[in-house]
């Protein structure tokens, strides 16, 4: 600095003119440093600020984005569910995901192969070690081990060997095992919905912005156990060959129970081809034999040519129609009155009722109700009823459950629009759904006077089905003996209840498949301590039913005052 | 002038620095604790999720009726509503009741 003052202090300057000149560029030079010297400033704040400014980005990257943190620091942490939870009507759990692991080789990695297969063999017995000692030799990543625990995984990683990979795989768990083998369904190992209600939501559920929310079927997991329970118990009982119940609200068309029997578990990876695991109630197309008489009886009232009171006079025993001789099982009265040819289940009082309302008639409500359609419900299984030919005899048949053929399922969800004043519903399993409107089968007269005459069926002399009356559940319903269409030896016996008749609530449909008359089972019959008289779904279906309505009417919260003024207390003795 | 600019340039720098590398170690220790606290929430999840399904399975009618048979359904039979008392003072009052009824009853009976 002292030099440049020096400089600055020529002596040998000549001019003024000079003297300015160099007085600028000293200005000049030291305006340069300045503005270097900001330049520098900025260039610094600049570099700073922008450090600043890429590390709060990265903050709020951090904060926003959460998949790359697990999968970079933690893959095995990684828990997102990639199918939603079914639950039942009281959100308890049907089926959700899991985290497993297959376990994997990798040959390669392997150092001392006698080694591995030695550490293999004790700790896991149950492996093929042979199997296993020859892809090692072929250098191929293969796995060992299929939907493994946590356990099971700490135990493989004990073992130490690099060569053991853990590929996370979800699985789908069943906390029911087979109770609801038949709605659920099944889903394959890469989660893709294979049948069942797995199969046809399967889209919904696999989308990810409702992963956290279950799907909410109206089944009742508790209502399901007990029926369940009471076929089996049928089943060995009556030594039958199969077994199905459906229960259903009769007002929304909500499935609070469907059974299917035999059926299978669910967390078990079988292939099952055996005909006697379809879904009876959905796939079983049946001729259901006399609890077609009820929709003769409906029509015929709705349609104001008879009421329950009109007598039918002069009904013959037998009635010849083209090749069929139609007969009842038992002799009843000459004249009969309308309801009482339901109650007593008069084959050729249906047949005389049949004739009245003719075939148009009968064509329409059949078209209208789709009897013959495929049933509508949120499952894959359905089965198709048999193409309906109007030939010869076909209305004498019909009208006592001949010749056409339908699933339970529509048979018992037209029993729910009978009873509930004649609208007709659409069976669904699924909970909060829209319900759009009604359409009307039948009237709200005609359909309490139905509801009355099938509670006699349950509660008079003659009717046949005593053996479901339960006291203060006024059961009423109708009876019928089916056969497997195609398959005339496979004998089906039913019964289809409404209960509480006075204002019902639910509808249940109970079959057995090929019951045998049991012998030894002593029946409480109108009081009296009886053996089975035949082998008709009076004696069995109904039996069934009765045990089933007293075992689920208090969960169903039906008024009982008997139930409700009963507490359970531990015994002194 | 210059040695004053030179200081300012250089206490700024340092103190940017410090500033910078802090943010930095802080942004990187918050990272480090959302990683673990999101990686135990995931656990917990997890833990939830197989908890809730051990639970639904263990309450699920079969296994409940399973535990049933085990204490011993059949030490248990039902009682009328009626004939339970939860105070004593219910009791006696309803007993006196209905002697005080059978009483006139029999008086009734015997008048006749």
């Amino acid at each position: 600095m002292k030099k440049k003052s020096k400089k600055n202090k020529n002596t040998k300057q000549t001019s003024f003119y000079f003297e300015d000149y160099l007085e600028t560029s000293k200005k000049n030079k030291m305006l340069e440093k300045t503005q270097s010297f900001q330049d520098r400033i900025y260039l610094l704040f600049f570099f700073f600020f922008s450090l600043i400014f890429i590390f709060s980005l990265k903050i709020t990257l951090i904060s926003l984005n959460q998949k790359n943190i697990y999968s970079q620091e933690a893959p095995n942490a990684n828990y997102s569910l990639v199918r939603r939870d079914i639950v039942d009507r009281n959100n308890i759990i049907i089926s959700r995901n899991i985290n497993t692991y297959h376990v994997a080789v990798d040959p390669k990695l392997i150092k001392d192969k006698k080694n591995f297969l030695i550490k293999l063999r004790l700790n896991f017995p149950e492996l093929p070690i042979n199997e296993i000692r020859k892809k090692i030799n072929q250098k191929k990543y293969f796995r060992i081990k299929k939907r493994i625990d946590q356990e099971q995984r700490d135990k493989f990683w004990a073992i130490g060997e690099k060569a053991i990979k853990f590929e996370p795989f979800q699985a789908r768990m069943y906390t029911h095992g087979d109770l609801f083998s038949h709605v659920i369904g099944q889903v394959d190992y890469d989660n893709y919905g294979i049948s069942g209600i797995e199969k046809y939501f399967d889209r919904e559920l696999k989308d990810k912005n409702l992963i956290n929310q279950p799907l909410k079927l109206t089944l009742d997991s508790n209502i399901q156990y007990i029926i369940n329970k009471e076929l089996n118990n049928a089943i060995k009982v009556f030594n039958a060959t199969g077994a199905g119940a459906l229960l259903m609200d009769v007002n929304s068309g909500d499935i609070i129970s469907l059974i299917s029997l035999p059926n299978f578990n669910i967390n078990q990876r079988n292939s099952i081809k055996d005909k006697k695991y379809i879904n009876k109630i959905t796939k079983g197309v049946y001729e259901l034999g006399s609890i077609f008489k009820t929709f003769t009886v409906a029509l015929a009232i709705d349609h104001k040519l008879v009421d329950t009171h009109t007598i039918i006079k002069n009904i013959p025993k037998k009635i010849n129609c083209s090749i069929h001789k139609i007969t009842d099982m038992k002799e009843h009265p000459k004249n009969l009155t309308v309801e009482e040819i339901l109650v007593r289940s008069s084959n050729v009082g249906s047949v005389v009722l049949a004739k009245k309302i003719g075939e148009e008639k009968y064509k329409e409500f059949i078209k209208k109700t789709k009897l013959t359609k495929n049933p509508t419900i949120e499952l894959e299984e359905v089965g198709v009823p048999h193409k309906l030919k109007w030939n010869n005899c076909k209305l004498e048949t019909i009208s006592f459950g001949h010749g056409i053929t339908t699933t339970p399922l529509q048979a018992t969800a037209l029993y729910a629009a009978i009873s509930n004043g004649g609208k007709i519903i659409t069976p669904s399993l699924i909970n909060d759904r829209k319900i759009n409107k009604f359409s009307k089968i039948i009237s709200a007269e005609t359909s309490m006077k139905l509801r009355n005459i099938l509670r006699k069926v349950v509660n008079s002399e003659y009717g046949t089905a005593s053996l479901a009356d339960k006291d203060g559940y006024y059961v009423g319903g109708k009876t019928g003996t089916a056969e497997s269409y195609g398959d005339k030896k496979n004998r089906l016996n039913t019964f289809i209840s409404v209960f509480p008749a006075n204002e019902p609530n639910y509808t249940l449909f109970v079959m057995l498949e090929n019951p045998k008359l049991n012998k030894d089972l002593i029946y409480n019959y109108r009081g009296i301590k009886t053996k089975a008289q035949y082998n008709t779904s009076g004696w069995n279906s109904v039996y069934v039913a009765g045990k089933i309505i007293e075992r689920i009417g208090p969960i169903l919260a039906i008024n009982n005052n008997e139930f409700t003024n009963q507490h359970v207390v531990e015994k002194f003795n | 002038m210059f040695k004053t600019k030179f200081i300012i340039s250089s206490i700024i720098f340092v103190t940017f620095l410090i500033v910078t590398s802090t943010i930095k170690n802080k942004t990187r220790i918050l990272e480090k604790k959302i990683t673990t606290l999101k990686v135990n929430i995931l656990v917990k999840e997890k833990d939830i999720n197989e908890t809730q399904l051990d639970f639904f399975y263990l309450s699920s009618p079969k296994e409940i009726e399973k535990k049933l048979n085990t204490i011993g359904y059949h030490n248990y039979q039902p009682i009328a509503h009626s004939k339970i008392f939860l105070d004593i003072s219910d009791f006696t009052k309803i007993h006196n009741k209905t002697s005080n009824l059978k009483n006139l009853n029999e008086k009734k009976i015997k008048k006749k």
